[in-house]
């Protein structure tokens, strides 16, 4: 019993003072003149679904809930917005080519037609990023018809 | 008490989870060198193309892809990652060298995509559908010195379709694999 104690208490430690150590914030407060809605034309709704399920990995603007200023949790986090941004940045995406803008948009159907994203691993804890099916359904229509509308012009 | 270890489990879960993740991508990374050479040393007869080597890697992939074999796949996809990366660009004039990094930023991602995704044949075709794209573009815009044939699969996708380049004839479909292999027709002939 001994024992368990001195383990116990050198875990507490451990996670008490990793608490110290708080990965630094996405937030970046700027206008986004790059922004995905200056690029397409994004309806209310549809920015709203994907503001909700998606910027928070996706975009410089992560809504944090509170428990991730708990450690690990909040490191848990910061790997998922790296690695998130890295794939898709809604607020820099009018930085990249027209190419790879229709290029995205058509990943970004697919992900979410194939529950790839969010991901389930995320959305285990963050439930309020899932998405319902009628929300699936309103973003997957708006995806198709703005790739149909930008493939028909020369 | 109980909380206390209930909680240090639940932490431990957490950082456990983050980094199965990343371990995966690096097992994945870590295969690529054997392929490449392979990549390197076909196709080298006809007249050059300056896209030889991203030519073969491709055709490489549609034939795995058409194979319904995902490890060659990936495989391909990452000697098709080598072969845009090392591409030698000086000798192209400024619009034909712009016009390369416009298709090659895209394609690479695409090319990435399939090396890391072995067991997952559905997403590594979705990415060929664009990359197929990306390369008839590059072989319009810098020649195949090869023939090459563009087919169409309209089945693919809920039959939305697809297209492909292919270096014979015969159709052999990389969409549908080994279950409806000669589905699909020759749109184009590529000189």
């Amino acid at each position: 019993m001994k024992r368990i104690k001195a383990v116990a208490l050198a875990f507490l430690i451990i996670i008490l003072a990793i608490q110290f150590l708080q990965p630094a914030r996405n937030k970046n407060g700027q206008a986004v003149s790059k922004d995905f809605s200056k690029v397409f034309t994004v309806p209310g709704n549809v920015q709203g679904i994907l503001k909700k399920s998606c910027f928070d990995c996706h975009s410089n603007q992560t809504e944090y809930p509170w428990y991730t200023y708990i450690q690990p949790v909040g490191w848990w986090m910061d790997s998922h917005i790296r690695k998130g941004k890295e794939e898709l940045n809604f607020s820099e995406f009018g930085s990249y080519s027209k190419r790879r803008q229709m290029s995205k948009l058509k990943s970004i159907g697919e992900s979410i037609e194939n529950e790839t994203m969010p991901l389930p691993s995320y959305t285990l804890i963050h439930k309020k990023a899932r998405l319902s099916n009628e929300e699936k359904d309103l973003i997957l229509n708006w995806v198709k018809n703005t790739r149909n509308s930008l493939s028909l012009k020369p | 008490m109980k909380n206390i270890i209930l909680s240090m489990a639940t932490s431990i879960l957490f950082l456990a989870a983050c980094n199965n993740e990343t371990k995966k991508t690096e097992a994945t990374s870590g295969a690529d060198s054997t392929s490449i050479t392979a990549v390197d040393t076909t196709l080298k007869s006809q007249k050059e193309s300056p896209i030889q080597n991203i030519l073969s890697a491709y055709l490489q992939l549609k034939n795995a892809l058409a194979k319904d074999n995902d490890k060659d796949a990936a495989s391909s996809g990452k000697a098709l990652e080598t072969a845009f990366a090392d591409f030698d660009k000086s000798a192209l004039p400024g619009d034909k060298a712009k016009l390369y990094d416009d298709i090659a930023a895209d394609a690479k991602e695409h090319a990435e995509h399939i090396g890391a995704n072995v067991g997952n044949i559905k997403h590594q075709r979705e990415h060929f559908e664009t990359l197929s794209q990306d390369v008839y573009d590059l072989v319009n815009a810098f020649g195949a010195g090869q023939k090459l044939y563009v087919d169409h699969c309209p089945m693919y996708n809920e039959n939305k379709g697809a297209n492909w380049i292919s270096e014979s004839k015969e159709i052999s479909n990389p969409y549908l694999g080994q279950s409806m292999p000669t589905c699909g027709t020759v749109r184009e002939e590529l000189n």
